[in-house]
């Protein structure tokens, strides 16, 4: 059984939100979603101030908070270390949501095609579109997300992104079931985010976790995630976000 | 026996022209209620003012969350009050025993209709709490402690000791004759009858009380168990909450029985000693709730880790200061008076209803103040703050359930005499 | 009789609770079938045990009905003053 985990090198990033980006476009988020988000901060007082990114997906926790609180066994830890949210099972009740020290989680709080950037029900839109998708499913119905995963095949690729559940980054776990990298890190172009097998002594975040000094986010908390941070720190108290992104769904 | 004419006892049958007004306009708030939350069906919760906790700026539990403690708070009234009567012999609040258990009976129906809108499946959650919900989710205690432990222990008490006054009513002709004898269920008030209703009483009372700690303490948990939101991770907070739901229980059972009194002609049995008790419970309640907040104030200024004081700012200075201090100043000001009215030995009723007002606007101030703030405040990442207002949608709801557990308390008095029947009328009982 | 019947309605009420709260909570013992099968921190053994917990929990009160209701036919257990004389 691998033991996945993500390794993202702050050295390393530019904060040009690629890996945002190819989320929404891989896993078709409703509007005001970002299951993976970079923070863009600064620190210090001018003139010494200094400018740096984070991404932040899901944790992955091991000890994940979210998973203890869920009420109904919807959000659970797959033996691999994902963190599952099944939305069959979901009954919106946000308790993830205020259990998380990371704030990763988000509800569908319209119905799916009011949420998405474009209305495919809205008449005007679709005779816009009928020459181009010849009337393929609308992209929020991506069927990769609509499966079942897992031996215990239940569904958590958040497909459908059915109105009154919560979703969250799930390592895009419909691309790593066949062995390919989650969206964020196959479309960095920096090669910053990286994805592997922790028990796998020659897979790349092993390798890369014994070279460098690393830390995780909020580990006072006990939540024992599964994302590592190369270089640089966690955000400290004075640290601020130049500019947030204030879109409410 | 179907000869008798004599009227039920407390206006019971009897609906005057005001009484129905009041029942139509409460309808009519019920109505926009539920046409709220048809709204709210349809479109998804985006109709209120939550949103997502970090990059959205918003809490994901708002005014829903917030009464349903409210609500479950409340119920805290009945138990109390049976428990006193039962266990220590308190026979003065016996006429307020069953004002105090349909308060918590309805409290608790609305505490439950308060958790479905804030569901974004309400459906799915009827049917998936029964048949997944897991033990190490504080929700399983709430929910099963408050629909199994509390809401139907309440039920089986309240049904065993109506059966005396069912029985009185039944030997009268009238059309819910048939309703008072199903009620009644063949009691007769015999000495055996009236001594095995003791001993069930004592033990019914004694069996609730442990469930009316776990209940509100889970309540607590709920909150105090979250690592991940400053504010919220408090041993205190299980402890804090039997406390307020005393405080706001017992208040709203003194603004009850006060209209009761005066609306129903019932001076002589909801006398002044009545309201005496029950002024220096709540300030004994009240004085406790002050005690707490106080050590929670100190620890959160004094020595609290970055993110705690930055929810502790936002409660005293920042945004929510309007709310929080208001809040206390009601908390203090109605132990003042009722610490006054203790030491003077000159009680008022009015003074005393005064109180309850006071401590239930505090406690809705209050219980919003814990949902609230660590959501929006409380972020462990430097996501920005967050704001929360309620939409019209979320007041419409929650204006329509204390419209629905009025009209409940309402009819309920309409149709069975809603303080306990005086001894010397139990002759009729068993002609 | 009555009070035999109450007290193994109130066990009974109580050991289905307890047996439910036990087997709801996700336990995973190597070896046992039925705590294995769910995903660590999911399901517990069968669906519906929260509903039978509930229901344990009523049962434990409703045998105060049933204490109530029930109709003696024995002479009652314990003998006050008067007990037994009925008009």
């Amino acid at each position: 059984m691998a033991r996945y985990a993500m390794v993202i090198d702050l050295d390393r990033c530019t904060g040009c939100r690629a890996c945002m980006e190819a989320c929404k476009v891989e896993n078709n988020t409703p509007r005001a979603n970002f299951w993976m988000y970079v923070f863009r901060f600064e620190e210090g007082e001018y003139p010494n101030t200094r400018v740096w990114f984070m991404p932040r997906p899901c944790m992955h926790c091991d000890n994940a908070p979210c998973v203890k609180v869920c009420p109904v066994g919807a959000r659970y830890k797959r033996p691999d270390g994902l963190v599952a949210t099944d939305f069959d099972r979901c009954i919106g009740c946000r308790y993830c949501e205020v259990a998380c020290p990371y704030g990763v989680n988000y509800f569908n709080w319209k119905r799916p095609e009011r949420n998405q950037y474009l209305d495919w029900t809205d008449a005007e839109a679709a005779a816009v579109l009928a020459p181009y998708t010849n009337g393929a499913v609308p992209p929020y119905k991506n069927p990769d997300l609509e499966r079942a995963y897992g031996p215990e095949r239940r569904r958590i690729a958040g497909g459908g992104h059915l109105k009154g559940v919560i979703e969250k980054c799930t390592f895009c776990v419909h691309r790593v079931e066949r062995g390919l990298q989650p969206a964020c890190v196959a479309n960095c172009p920096l090669f910053a985010l990286h994805f592997g097998d922790l028990d796998d002594p020659h897979s790349q975040v092993s390798q890369l976790l014994r070279r460098r000094s690393h830390f995780r986010l909020l580990e006072e908390a006990s939540t024992e995630p599964r994302v590592y941070y190369l270089g640089g720190k966690p955000p400290g108290s004075d640290t601020r976000q130049i500019e947030t992104i204030r879109a409410r769904a | 026996m179907a000869m008798r004419v004599e009227p039920l006892p407390y206006r019971v049958g009897q609906i005057s022209t005001g009484t129905l007004l009041l029942i139509v306009v409460l309808l009519g708030v019920v109505a926009q209620g539920l046409y709220a939350f048809s709204r709210q069906l349809t479109e998804g919760l985006v109709v209120t003012g939550m949103r997502d906790i970090g990059t959205m700026g918003g809490p994901a539990w708002g005014l829903y969350i917030a009464f349903d403690i409210y609500f479950v708070g409340v119920s805290f009234a009945g138990i109390t009050t049976a428990a006193l009567v039962r266990l220590l012999n308190l026979h003065a609040l016996r006429a307020v025993s069953r004002l105090a258990e349909v308060l918590t009976i309805i409290a608790l129906i609305l505490a439950a209709f308060s958790v479905l809108p804030d569901l974004g499946q309400p459906l799915r959650g009827v049917v998936h709490l029964l048949k997944y919900a897991r033990p190490q989710s504080p929700f399983f205690g709430t929910f099963t402690m408050v629909i199994a432990g509390y809401l139907f222990a309440s039920l089986v008490y309240f049904f065993l000791d109506g059966r005396r006054d069912a029985a009185i009513c039944a030997a009268r002709a009238g059309r819910l004759q048939w309703f008072y004898r199903l009620w009644a269920a063949g009691y007769r008030d015999t000495p055996a009858e009236r001594e095995r209703h003791r001993r069930v009483g004592f033990w019914l009372s004694l069996a609730i009380l442990p469930m009316l700690v776990i209940a509100h303490s889970t309540l607590g948990f709920v909150f105090g168990l979250q690592v991940g939101r400053p504010g919220w991770f408090s041993a205190l907070q299980a402890p804090a909450f039997v406390i307020m739901a005393g405080v706001s229980g017992v208040g709203l059972l003194i603004i009850i029985a006060a209209i009761v009194r005066t609306t129903l002609e019932a001076q002589d049995r909801l006398t002044p000693e009545v309201f005496r008790w029950l002024a220096n419970f709540l300030m004994v309640l009240t004085a406790a709730y002050i005690y707490f907040m106080l050590v929670d104030w100190l620890t959160a200024t004094y020595a609290a880790p970055l993110h705690e004081s930055r929810v502790t700012s936002a409660l005293l200075f920042g945004p929510y200061a309007r709310i929080y201090w208001p809040s206390v100043a009601a908390l203090v000001a109605a132990f003042y008076l009722l610490l006054r009215q203790f030491l003077t030995g000159r009680y008022s009723i009015a003074v005393t209803v005064l109180c309850g007002a006071l401590v239930n606007v505090a406690a809705v101030g209050k219980r919003l103040l814990i949902v609230v703030p660590s959501q929006t405040h409380g972020a462990m990442l430097p996501y920005p703050s967050g704001t929360y207002t309620p939409t019209w949608v979320e007041y419409s709801i929650i204006g329509g359930l204390i419209a629905l557990g009025t009209l409940l308390y309402i009819v309920f008095t309409k149709v069975f005499p809603v303080i306990e029947l005086p001894e010397a009328r139990q002759e009729m009982g068993h002609r | 009789m009555r009070a035999t019947l109450t007290r193994v309605i109130v066990l009974a009420g109580l050991i289905l609770a307890a047996m439910s709260f036990a087997l709801a909570l996700p336990l995973r013992i190597p070896g046992v079938t039925v705590f294995a099968t769910a995903p660590a921190g999911s399901d517990g053994a069968v669906p519906y045990l929260p509903a039978l917990f509930i229901l344990g929990i009523m049962l434990v009160f409703l045998a105060a009905v049933v204490y109530e209701l029930l109709p003696d036919r024995s002479p009652p257990p314990w003998p006050p003053a008067g007990a037994g004389r009925r008009r």
